[in-house]
This record gives structure tokens, sequence and C-alpha cells, in this order.
């Protein structure tokens, strides 16, 4: 059990501590809603300077939202952060944000198109939110002229919010935080292991925050050259989603709106670097070196791109009928985009040749591949990892050659590194839960009326927060369409435990499930 | 146990068939061990045993191979002469072959896992190269590479067919249901007695079937006998049953060799669709035995109540039927019986077929698909991925959930109240990870070949999990017609990969990787020898 010292504790300051209630997830999910305001509050701006259609939704928003969380922040104090409070803070507060980043859109009505009752547009505006949040890039939006450029940037502002996380942003601005502060970061971060950038968790939080801008920055500047200087909105708005591999466009037919190679090429090039290790950012800015080159798992997603975008570019030029040049194309596009978890698409309408679902089933199983796989730890990007796969299939073939072997010995190496059974251990069982949860959410989802190959690549999708899916679901469809209510609910809720790979939301439960079960004893006896 | 050395395959053949064992003068000698025997008088020559533990095995099985083929032929009298004839001509030559060659082969005395593994792949490639070589010389299928998917089928159990049932005779219809009668009878003897008591390793735990083994096959040769006379009882009772409900000999025969093995062929088109539900019902009881395995039918012959109840497996696979069985049936155009019927089915993977389930509705096919996944328990002739592994898994993924909490806590996997190491579940789950890698992979070669994406994704699991019926190109019956040629033959690797549970073929393609390396070690040598002697022999010159 750790504690978070306070401040007064520390000699460093004298407040009412003793008067604040003290719970961590409120503190932190305050942190979290004051920092969604202020991107609020920028959307409010452009939207009065703008369109000027959600001005008053966006501003009640933004007062909700930093209203709550200035009170939840202020009232409220870091407790004592054990394991299980460290789950749970983390589940709680992107339940939390998530619920409350979809009021901007049901006070908007962005989706009260074509008749929706009150009940579907709420549930619509939770499941875009949590597109956006978790970074997964589904959408239900069938008019996207029906909202103003401030609600669309905010859309745009969730995901990039999400691709750091939340709780990694509220920890950059915790003081004296230890042990717990690193734990809560990899409760959150994507992979099975965090990096410390520096003594302080807080700095590392931050450094990382600001690379993350950094990058960003870099990706709207060279959208706004490869575009032709057009449009500054535009490479914003992609600029957020593509450094946040989360794949909302303010365009229904996404990146396939520009038509353009520069433009794909130079959103290729951000993808497959934000799928990388934001770490690896780091060092390369802080030692004007490239660590990447060393880096096996780098090496290995670079390579697995690599391979699923020749199969996929050779497997439509050999059946699609289209020419080596669309082939590759729209092979590499997508790859890279489902391989990153992104999820744009260059498909200009259905049917075209961006559309992978018109695509041969051997190329679709490709991307489904690449959706489950995802990208590096470390990265903003979803899936199981790369690095977990290598050790994956390390374990496959040494546990193959301890059958033919039983007594040998053989350790688990990772590049140069050896791998404790203990970590291999938790990556097979990681395995395990994801294998599960896409088994119980397509029986569920299909249970809830959905199509089984749509469902399938929707499940899949959702968990790994790719966007797109497959079937009726597919780059130019929206979920709306495709799914039930409590089905879009339910895919809602499964990208949440992908983007917080799992963990924090089965043990936010699992200790009760532990106390059922001891209970059952108890009375049995 | 009793220490054994020296067992091959069907030990209790063996030694009734005089064939002896090597005990003594072992010596290696490339890649095989030739020993004289240990009785040989001191004046004759010593005849040269080959040791192979693959070679032995395949022995072995072509002898009951070579019988069963010719009793296909003898009981096709009367039908097609020519197609009697054949069979039972080659039965017969088989299985004297066999025998003759059961004199000169040995399992070798100690054999290691990785030679066992390799045997058993090999083992299972002669009896499909066996099948399809009949199916092709006899002109059941034209060509050579449907007679191989056909008898690939056969073999390991899974209930897809080339052949048009109408048309071919009696003798092939028998014959192509004892192909999958011989391949559970396979899977039996190595799931049940080779690999727990040969190899006598708990590293094995994903193939063995732990401490209730011992009951059953307190030796190799007691083992096997055992289990041959179950297994041929329990398809007798079958067979019985289906006369007594009404059906011909032949379909008796014919339906009740697929039910004991989770076969699943008929010798009709719509599978059991077109029989009453006396048949149905006679064929939900014994796809649930096969299913449950031979510990199950040897616990109820034996009147065994107690280990009945206490088999965590038994429960778990109950449950499962009944779980998949509500999970259907509660859709409105079901009925509780197809319902139940199709889930034993698919648990049990005998591919049995009462209706067009592939119509159902989405839910309904998921159910099927995890019912098809999941599988059979250990010791049955059926496949997929095992109700006691898949309950171990979970009990390991529960673990690891547990850990995150408490990176100390003490979690214990157990079964049937022995506690398994973490080590051996990791190397469970390695092999759990190998099954879904073969089965993405067969969907990929699926989905390569033109097959649509869910016909690729339900063909693989259900090839690899030896069920057969698919939603998709392959349909509810099971019927390779609408599949493309690539698509038929990809489905070979699955199907023998899911019989064997993966390492056999793996070993079995390394052994083959060795053979030729050494092969080619071998021929750099003696070109590097003849250069030698020629440039010598120009030195002299």
């Amino acid at each position: 059990m750790y504690r978070f010292p306070t401040p007064s504790a520390a000699g460093l300051g004298q407040g009412p501590h003793w008067r604040k209630f003290s719970s961590t997830t409120l503190h932190v999910t305050g942190i979290a809603l004051v920092a969604v305001s202020v991107g609020l509050l920028a959307c409010t701006l452009l939207e009065v300077l703008t369109t000027g259609r959600d001005t008053a939704a966006l501003a009640l928003s933004t007062l909700l939202a930093g209203t709550a969380g200035a009170v939840l922040w202020y009232l409220t104090r870091p407790g004592t952060v054990g394991k299980r409070q460290i789950f749970a803070t983390v589940a709680w507060t992107w339940v939390l944000t998530t619920g409350v980043g979809a009021v901007p859109y049901v006070l908007a009505g962005t989706f009260a198109t074509g008749g929706a009752g009150f009940v579907e547009q709420v549930v619509n505006s939770v499941f875009e939110s949590a597109s956006g949040f978790s970074c997964t890039g589904s959408t239900v939006m069938a008019d996207f002229d029906n909202a103003g450029r401030g609600l669309m940037m905010y859309r745009q502002l969730t995901q990039w919010y999400g691709g750091m996380g939340v709780v990694v942003l509220a920890v950059s601005v915790l003081p004296f935080l230890g042990v717990g502060g690193l734990d809560l970061i990899s409760a959150e971060a994507p992979g099975p292991n965090s990096d410390r950038l520096t003594p302080r968790v807080s700095e590392t939080a931050r450094r990382l925050w600001i690379v993350y801008a950094g990058f960003t920055a870099l990706a709207a500047v060279a959208l706004f050259a490869a575009d032709g200087f057009s449009s500054v909105y535009d490479a914003v708005a992609h600029a957020f989603t593509v450094a946040s591999t989360g794949g909302f466009s303010v365009y229904p037919d996404s990146i396939g709106h520009y038509g353009s190679v520069a433009v794909e090429t130079v959103v290729i090039v951000f993808m497959i670097l934000g799928g990388a290790s934001f770490t690896l950012h780091w060092r390369a800015v802080a030692t004007r070196r490239l660590p990447h080159c060393h880096n096996s798992e780098f090496r290995a997603y670079l390579l697995l791109l690599g391979l699923c975008s020749a199969a996929v570019a050779a497997l439509l030029w050999a059946t699609g009928g289209l020419s080596p040049g669309s082939s590759l194309r729209a092979g590499v596009f997508n790859a890279v985009s489902l391989g990153t978890s992104t999820g744009f698409g260059n498909a200009s309408g259905p049917g075209s040749a961006g559309d992978y679902v018109a695509w041969v089933a051997g190329a679709q199983l490709v991307l489904l591949l690449l959706m489950v796989v995802g990208g590096c730890t470390g990265s903003t990007a979803g899936g199981i990892k790369v690095m977990r796969m290598q050790v994956l299939a390390v374990v496959m073939v040494r546990s193959l050659r301890q059958a033919q072997a039983p007594r040998a010995v053989i350790p688990v190496r990772f590049g140069r590194d050896l791998i404790t059974e203990g970590v291999v251990s938790q990556v097979a069982g990681f395995f395990l839960l994801h294998f599960l949860l896409v088994i119980g959410g397509l029986l569920v989802v299909t249970a809830l009326g959905g199509e089984l190959e749509t469902s399938l690549g929707a499940v899949v999708s959702a968990l790994g927060n790719m966007g797109p899916a497959l079937g009726e679901a597919g780059p130019t469809a929206n979920y709306a369409d495709a799914f039930s209510q409590p089905a879009r609910l339910s895919l809602a809720l499964l990208m949440i435990i992908g983007r917080l790979e799992i963990l924090p939301i089965l043990l936010a439960v699992v200790p009760h499930v532990y106390r059922a079960r001891a209970l059952t004893r108890v009375l049995r006896r | 146990m009793t220490p054994l050395r020296g067992d091959g395959f069907l030990p209790g053949l063996r030694s009734r068939l005089g064939s002896g064992r090597p005990a003594v003068g072992l010596r290696r000698f490339g890649g095989l061990r030739r020993s004289r025997p240990l009785l040989a008088g001191p004046t004759e020559q010593a005849p040269k045993r080959i040791v192979s533990w693959g070679l032995a095995s395949i022995v072995d099985a072509g002898l009951i191979l070579g019988v069963v083929t010719m009793l296909c032929g003898l009981a096709g009298i009367g039908d097609d002469s020519v197609d009697a004839a054949v069979f039972s001509c080659v039965g017969a030559a088989g299985a004297a072959l066999a025998a003759v060659a059961q004199r000169r082969v040995a399992p070798p005395e100690r054999p290691g896992a990785g030679r066992v593994f390799a045997g058993i792949g090999l083992l299972w490639t002669a009896l499909v190269l066996f099948g399809a070589v009949l199916y092709a010389g006899t002109g059941a299928l034209a060509r050579f590479d449907d007679a191989l998917v056909e008898s690939a089928a056969g073999f390991t159990t899974t209930a897809v067919t080339l052949l048009d049932v109408g048309e071919v005779s009696r003798t092939v219809l028998l014959f192509r249901s004892a192909t999958s009668w011989v391949g559970g009878l396979m899977a039996l003897l190595i799931g049940v007695v080779t690999l727990p008591v040969v190899l006598r390793s708990t590293a094995l735990i994903g193939y063995t079937t732990g401490r209730r083994g011992l009951d059953l096959v307190p030796s190799a040769e007691v083992g096997t006998r055992r289990v041959l006379i179950l297994y041929s009882g329990f398809t007798a009772a079958c067979v019985v049953a289906y006369l007594a409900c009404g059906l011909g000999v032949t379909d008796a025969l014919v339906v009740g060799l697929g039910s004991a093995s989770t076969g699943g062929f008929t010798g009709r088109v719509d599978s059991l669709a077109g029989f009453g539900s006396a048949v149905h019902a006679v064929a939900g009881v014994g796809m649930f035995l096969a299913g449950a395995g031979i510990f199950v039918v040897w616990w109820v012959v034996r009147g065994r109540v107690r280990p009945l109840w206490r088999s965590q497996e038994l429960r778990t696979f109950l449950l499962l039927i009944a779980v998949a069985t509500v999970a259907v049936g509660v859709h409105r155009d079901i009925g509780w019986g197809e319902a139940g019927f199709m889930a034993v089915s698919m648990m049990s993977t005998t591919g049995f077929a009462v209706a067009d389930w592939t119509g159902w509705g989405p839910s309904a096919t998921v159910v099927m698909l995890v019912a098809a996944g999941i599988g059979s328990m250990m010791g049955s002739p059926g496949g997929g991925m095992r109700v006691m592994r898949a309950r171990l898994l979970m009990g390991s993924a529960g673990g690891e959930l547990r850990r995150q909490l408490d990176p100390y806590a003490l979690v214990l996997v157990r079964r049937d109240g022995e506690t398994l190491s973490r080590r051996t579940l990791d190397r469970l789950g390695g092999h759990q990870i190998a099954y879904v890698v073969l089965v993405g992979v067969g969907a990929l070669l699926l989905g390569i070949s033109g097959v649509s994406m869910l016909g690729s994704v339900w063909g693989s699991v259900s090839a690899v999990s030896t069920v057969g019926p698919a939603m998709g190109e392959i349909g509810a019956f099971g019927q390779l017609g609408d599949l493309g040629r690539p698509a038929r033959l990809a489905l070979v690797p699955l199907m023998m990969g899911g019989r064997m549970s993966i390492p056999p073929l793996l070993a079995g393609v390394g052994l083959l990787l060795r053979t030729y390396q050494a092969a080619e070690r071998r021929a750099r040598y003696r070109m590097s020898r003849r250069s030698v002697s020629e440039e010598s022999g120009n030195g002299d010159g």
C-alpha cells in the first residue's frame, strides 16, 4: 500500500487537508475534467469564430465540465493508493470522463437526425465519446454537416486527450507522487511496462506530454504543407487524431476526401510513428540519435507492417482487378492504418479501391491480423501489442520444444534480455483474457442483433481501438446502421476495456467476485 | 505403474504375435537402432531388426487397417464386385505385410519424446496416404488430391466429404466410415496409452489424462487391450442400437462407426436430417459418450458412480452442453431437441446434423463455433481445444488477475485434486497459443484460396477441431463440392494438425528436415571423398 504524502506532511505548505474528502479517484477525475474543459473552451472560441452553430452547447459543456472538475479537484485529496485503488482509479476516471465527454453532443443535438429519440441520442453520444477518448475512431455520426467546426474539433480533441491518457495528464500536474504515480501511469499506458524517463514520476508524465504535443504540432505542419497550405483547421484536426492514432476525421470519407497521394504519404508516416513508443521518440530528441534502430520491438513492428502491406497489395493486384499502383496505395494505406490502430480510410466511396470490405477475404484476414496485433508498447496505439506477440511467439516455440524435450530448461529472451517467468505468465494471461473478451463480446453483440461478420470485426476493432470494422461497419459505413443501441453500448464498454488493456476494468470487478466466492464458501460451511 | 521398456504403439497385440522386444545390444546407426533378439540361437544368424518407434507404430496400425479394409471389402460383396475384390485383396495383402513386418521392426527400448512425436506424425501421414491411394486407385475419386482430402477427413474424424454418397459402392461407403473409426482408435491409443505411459512425462500435461489414466491404463499392454475392447464394444453397441431403431445394416454400420469415432460420416447427403427421432436420440447418446471419452465409458461399464461425479472435466462438459443448448434453444424458430443435438454434436466434434443450422442466426452460430472450438474431453477420439485444457486455462487466467492485485499471491490451479505448477500451465498456454496460431494460419490460407471471410474463419476452426461442417461454403452437412481445389488442399494440414495436436506435426516436419539435412551432409561428404580420391589418383598419375 502506498500513500501520497500531502504537502503539509512534506512540510511544504499548510492547507485545510483534514477537511478534504480522501479519494484518489475523484481527485484524478477532477483534474481530467478540468483539462477537458480547457479543450472545450478552445473549441467554444473556435465555434464562435467560425460556424457559431453549437456555441451555446459548447459553452455550457465547458462550464459544466470545468465546474465539476474544479469542485472535485478542490474538495478531494489523493488518498491511500493500493493496487486495487490504482486500478479502480484509472477505470472510474475513464468511465466518468467518457460520460461527461458525451454532454456536448447531447446538448448540441448532434445525433438528433433521422428522428432519433432522446435515449438514442444519449447512447450515440456516449458511443462517440467512448470512441473518442479510447482513440478507437468508430463513429455513429451520419450527418457530418449537422455539427459546427468547434464541435468537430472537440471530437478530434477527445482522441488527442485519450491518446496519451487523461490519467497521465493528471499525474503530470500532481506533485509529490511516489511509486503509486508510476503504477497509475502503468495501469493506463498501453503495454506491459512503463519506463521512467526521469526520477520524478510527474516529470516523466510531463515529458511524455511534451513530446506528444511536439509530435502533434509537427504532424499539423506536415499535413498543412501536403494539402497545399489550404486549411489550418483540417491540418490541426487531423494532426490530433493521427498523433493519437485515433482515426476520427472531419469528413465522412476520412482521408479519402483529399484524394491526394502526398496527404496519404504524410499520414502513413505519422501513423507509423504514432504506433511506435513515445519513450523512444523522447530519447531520440534528447540524445539526437535514433534508438529505434536498436529496438527489437520497433524492428518487428516495421517488419510486420511491411510484410502485411506487401501481402495485401499483392492480393489486391492478383485478385482485385486493380492496377499495381492502386493496389499498392490502397494496400499500404489500409494495412498501416489498421496496423497502427488508427482507422483512417482512403476510400472515396463504397466499392472504391480503398474500401477493404469489398476486398478478397484473404486481404481482409491480413487486416484482421493487424487489428489484433496493434502497435508498439508505450505508443498511443491499441491491440495486443507487438512486444507481447513477440513474447508469445517465443513462449509457443519454447513450449513446442519442451514437448519434445520435456526436461529442457529453455529461457525466454527478448532481444538480448532474459524475460522472467512472471512476465511470461502475465503476457500469456493477457492474451488469454483478450481472446476470452473477443469471444464474450462476440456472443453479446450477436445476441443483441449484430450480423456475424460485422460483429466479429466490430468486437476485434473495439478491443483493439481500431475504428472501422468489417461487413456492414466498414470504412465507408457507420455503426448506427449496423448495431442496435444495446450493442453500441456494449461496444463502447469494450473500447474502454481495450484502451485500458483489460485489467483495470476487470480488476475493478474481480475483488467483488472473490468476495462473493469467499462468502459462498462460508455459507457452505 | 508397471515399468515399461520397449513398448510400442500396440504392445498387447505385438506380444501376442510374438515379435519379441529388443533388449540388448542396441547401437545407434544412422538414426535407426539395430539389435539382435534376446533368444537367438548360438548357431543361427541373428535376424536384423529395424528399431524405430515410427515404423513400428505404422506397422501395428497397418495391421488393424488391413483387417478393417478387408472386412469392408467382404461386406461389399454383392453390391460392387470390383470394389469389393480390390478392397478385400488390398486389405488382406496389407494385413499380411504388416504381420510379416512386425517381426522385422521393433520399437526402441526408451523412445524419446521427439521421436515419438515424429513417429505420430509419420503414422498419420502413412494412414492418410494409404486411404488416398485406395480412393484414387478404385476410382471412387478421380483425382489424387481429392482422394487425399477425403482420406485426411476420414482418418482425422472430420465430417467433410467430396464423395457423392448416392453413387459410390457400399464398400467405399463403409471404408470411408472405417477410416474415421481407425482414426479414432489411433487418437485414443496415442492420447490414452502412448503419451502418458510410454513417455511417462508430466510435462506433457496438455496431452495426457493425469492420474485418472492409471485406473484404465495400469500398463501399456493392459491399457491397449482395454481400449481396444471398450472402443470395439462401444461401436458394436451403437450399431446394434441403430439396427434396433430400424436402420438398414449398411446405414447402421456407417452411422455407428461415425458415432463411436466422432467421425460424423453418414450414408446420406443431409447427414441425419432424414432419419427419425429415435435415431437422433441414439446418435445423441452415442456422440455424448464418445465426446466424454473412454474413461467415462470405462466408469459406466464398471458401474463406478463416484469417479463420474467427481470428474471436474465431465461436470464442465455437461455444463457447457447445457449452456450451449439453452443459448441456442432460446431462439424462437429452433426446437430444443435440435438445439441439444447440435450442441452435443459440436462439443463432441462429431459433426452430425439434423437441420441446416447455418441459418439459425448469428448468436446461435457463434455458440456453435465456441462449442466446436472447445471440443471434447480428454481421452476422447474427438478434437478441439479439449474441455480440461480450456478449464485449466480459465483457471490460469483467473490466477493472473489475482496476481495483478497481489503479486505474491499463491494461486493454485488444480485438476481433479492434482495441483499443477506454474511452469506446466505456461507450457499448456504455449500449446494453446500454437492452436490459435494454427487456426489463424488456416483461416488465412482459406481466405487466400478464395473462401469467404466467414467461411475461412469457421472452416479453419472446424477443420482444426476436426468437426467438419461450417458456415459459408462448407455448409451444415460438410460438402466440399463448392470449395476450390486450393481451399480443399488447405484443409488437409489443418485437419491433420488439429488431429495430432500440433507438436507431432512440427516434429514430423523437423524429422523430415533433419533427414534431408543428413542426406545432404552425406552427399557432400561422398562428393568431398570422391574429389579427394580423384585428386590423389591424379597425383599418383
